[in-house]
């Protein structure tokens, strides 16, 4: 098929955005199908091991906070917040929460997916946050359906032994629970299996990611925000590598064959928050008129690997699948705390070659955001480089002001533009 | 109360404020420190200056004020902290805090550990806390020179377990109307800032006090409940006699929900918190409970004889927000009506606002 060029600058349509748009088609088709079909149902929080799944022969999972995310880029989140907010949930809960919750509610109305199948069983944990225990409790509660909590602690520092040990004993207890619900056989080899997927697909989606590393760069933020999408719903499928090492090789051809998003680009930034699902294309285009880019984010860059990293280390040789997805567990920025953080965001000012921070602060996610203001002063003081901090919430579009975003975000770029002019 | 700080201090104490909702005070007083509890805490931070250099506003009352009253004057007076994983925001404290103190050349030794939260249908993680709590008592005794003693945690658990007691008595003598909802609330708040040996005392006193007080009779038999993260403010208890209402029982985290359970007396600290955390009463941040939460409001009700439930909704708490619309529906199936207030950081001093629904939810309950 012959590539489309679209005139708009910043986020591109190419092939592997549409090779993308039919993974996530057939997976969510393939869910529903499957879940008529009576396939063991599993509803999931982001980072819950879901390698562990296809060590089984009939279970599927589903991600209520993938569909939300996907919901706000379709235009929908607003709809479904207000349902959920029409049943009584607070408008200061976590919008992807909402999004969710309005959804089910609502029998899976507006949604771009015909929302999720039920599930039979609940696995949330509690390092990304303790909301998403909280919002699976509603279905639990609801629908009457078990809720399994993975316990997973904080990491003020490098992962513990100990800790380590513990979220072991709770995978495995999880397995024991699939097992008896379920009436299915673990079986741990193809466990591994899905897991050297998982691992293969995150080191081409860090290659991905790494295009930005070109000045200027192969890619914009908001492409890696788009792109993580199957890392969440569909992990630990082949099909999965096969597209991130097209996509990596796609974007590095057009590298070669100088394609940018932003072909003038003079500001490199790094953004601090989840990605702004209701914005994809407008803030993108809207900085590439200024010649600015979000070349990376927080949000996308710790992806493979462990916590106060953005490096790749989540290779998997073969290890006791238990231990390595134990170890893994708090890649995800917000299972970390600020010491952590500047770490990763340190290298990722050097690795990419940042000039300025946005750190986008986020009325929904107290877990991301809280700590930004310490973090900010922080990262700008030690490494001078120049920052703002914007308000913006990832899926509920009414809380967010783009002229007052973009205010913050030119006073920004001249920040930079005068510090180039001092040096 | 902070005069009760000063004042330990300068008996030579050693002082540990302890982040919300529900430290091992115990352990701490056993050590020969004296623990109090930063919640509730709003005379001592009113203006939110440091915090604000800090933290978002999205974060709630509680946060906001801990943060303000530790990198303010009187945090001076703090010889350490201790924290647990209380909840999101709480959690990602410890370096806002260390931060804050840097600023000031200062440190200040800051106690972390993880209560687990599995869900009692899965794996029993009492070794996994026995573990913690170990941990922490050696972190102690070496931070502040002290030594465990079994006796003396005996001790502090048999006081604390008093102080407990004492408490669910003062709760019965104003569901009787022998003391104003208001005034047990001032009491309870105060006792968080006390040594446990004031605040007993101060228990006594109170109890002396309102049982010998006249019994105060509500016309139409008003009573209700109030759930909450911390008590509703003053001038909301106010609105809420002078309506005709009659606050009889409270499933408050620093009232009712800290002081209903009397964990078994042990002089193990490792076997006493598996049983202070696990069989803990009902709150909506330990996300094991959730399923005894409905159960727990359920019996609270009856026991009080309550017509109606107000929850104060401390603002931005997504675990009692997710919690309420559920809880309400399951109460109002039941005939119980219910009433949802907000209560922001500044709303406290601009409680006018919820006369209207406070007078027009008594009628409500008065003709139900």
């Amino acid at each position: 098929m012959a590539e489309e060029k679209d005139e708009t600058r910043g986020l591109m349509k190419t092939e592997s955005g549409r090779r993308l748009t039919k993974i996530l088609t057939d997976d969510y088709l393939n869910l529903h199908q499957k879940a008529a079909g009576g396939t063991f149902v599993v509803w999931v929080a982001i980072i819950v091991p879901v390698e562990l799944f296809y060590g089984f022969d009939n279970v599927v999972f589903a991600v209520p906070e993938s569909h939300a995310a996907l919901s706000a880029a379709k235009g929908v989140g607003m709809l479904q917040c207000e349902k959920a907010e029409q049943y009584g949930y607070s408008m200061d809960i976590c919008s992807y929460a909402r999004i969710d919750i309005g959804t089910a509610m609502s029998g899976g109305k507006d949604s771009p997916t015909f929302g999720l199948p039920r599930p039979h069983l609940l696995v949330s944990n509690n390092n990304n946050c303790s909301l998403l225990v909280k919002w699976f409790d509603v279905y639990h509660r609801e629908w009457n359906v078990p809720h399994f909590i993975l316990d997973v602690p904080f990491c003020y520092e490098m992962q513990k032994e100990k800790d380590l040990k513990y979220i072991v004993a709770q995978f495995r207890n999880l397995v024991q629970t699939i097992e008896k619900m379920s009436g299915q056989k673990f079986n741990i080899d193809r466990v591994k299996e899905a897991m050297r997927n998982s691992s293969a697909a995150a080191r081409q989606y860090k290659r991905f990611i790494d295009c930005a590393v070109h000045r200027p760069s192969g890619i914009t933020a908001f492409d890696s925000f788009v792109q993580m999408a199957p890392l969440l719903t569909s992990r630990g499928r082949p099909e999965v590598v096969n597209h991130f090492r097209l996509l990596a090789d796609e974007t590095e051809e057009k590298i070669k064959k100088g394609e940018f998003p932003v072909p003038n680009e003079r500001y490199r930034l790094l953004w601090d928050s989840i990605a702004p699902w209701h914005q994809l294309r407008k803030m993108s285009t809207r900085l590439a008129g200024l010649d600015a880019n979000i070349i990376a984010a927080s949000y996308t860059s710790c992806v493979g690997s462990i916590e106060g990293s953005y490096e790749f280390l989540q290779e998997y040789r073969d290890e006791d699948p238990f231990e390595s997805l134990a170890r893994i567990q708090n890649f995800s920025v917000c299972p970390y705390g600020l010491n952590l953080r500047f770490n990763a965001m340190s290298w990722a000012a050097q690795h990419y070659d940042i000039d300025g921070f946005v750190f986008a602060s986020n009325r929904s996610c107290k877990v991301y955001s809280v700590m930004q203001m310490d973090l900010q002063k922080w990262i700008t003081e030690e490494l001078g480089i120049p920052s703002i901090m914007i308000d913006v919430d990832h899926a509920d579009v009414r809380k967010y002001n783009e002229e007052n975003a973009f205010l913050r975000i030119e006073a920004l770029l001249e920040s930079i533009d005068a510090k180039r002019s001092c040096a | 109360m902070v005069e009760n700080i000063r004042q330990a201090k300068a008996n030579g104490a050693k002082v540990v404020g302890c982040f919300p909702l529900y430290p091992p005070l115990e352990l701490l007083h056993s050590l020969g420190l004296i623990p109090f509890v930063l919640w509730d805490i709003k005379e001592h931070a009113r203006i939110l200056k440091e915090s604000d250099r800090h933290i978002q506003s999205f974060t709630c009352s509680v946060v906001r004020r801990l943060i303000e009253f530790v990198l303010s004057e009187e945090g001076k007076l703090l010889d350490g902290l201790l924290m647990y994983n209380a909840c999101d925001t709480l959690r990602n404290m410890p370096e806002i805090i260390e931060c804050g103190l840097e600023e000031r050349g200062e440190t200040l030794p800051l106690f972390k550990f993880h209560v687990p939260m599995t869900s009692p249908t899965q794996i029993d993680s009492t070794g996994y806390l026995a573990d913690r709590i170990r941990e922490l008592v050696i972190e102690i005794e070496s931070a502040f020179g002290v030594k465990f003693s079994s006796e003396r945690f005996l001790a502090s658990v048999k006081l604390y377990n008093m102080i407990r007691k004492l408490s669910l008595e003062l709760e019965n003598l104003v569901a009787e109307g022998r003391m104003s909802y208001a005034d047990f609330s001032r009491l309870i708040k105060n006792g968080y800032l006390m040594s446990p040996e004031d605040y007993l005392s101060a228990l006594k006193d109170a109890i002396r006090q309102a049982g010998s007080s006249q019994l105060k009779n509500i016309a139409d038999g008003r009573r209700i409940i109030v759930s909450g993260i911390l008590p509703p403010p003053d001038a909301l208890c106010s609105i809420i006699e002078q309506a005709g209402m009659r606050v009889v029982g409270n499933d408050v985290s620093s009232q009712a929900r800290s002081y209903s359970h009397i964990p078994q007396e042990m002089s193990d600290p490792a076997g006493y918190y598996a049983d202070f955390y696990r069989k803990h009463y009902p709150c909506t941040t330990l996300l094991y409970l959730s399923d005894e939460r409905l159960k727990a409001l359920n019996e609270l009700m009856e026991k009080r004889n309550a017509r109606g439930l107000i929850f104060i909704g401390e603002k931005f708490c997504e675990y009692e927000y997710l919690e309420i619309p559920f809880l309400s529906k399951m109460l109002e199936q039941k005939k119980i009506a219910t009433l949802q207030l907000e209560i922001a950081t500044d709303d406290e001093d601009n409680v006018e606002a919820f006369r209207t629904r406070i007078e027009a939810f008594s009628e409500l309950i008065r003709s139900s």
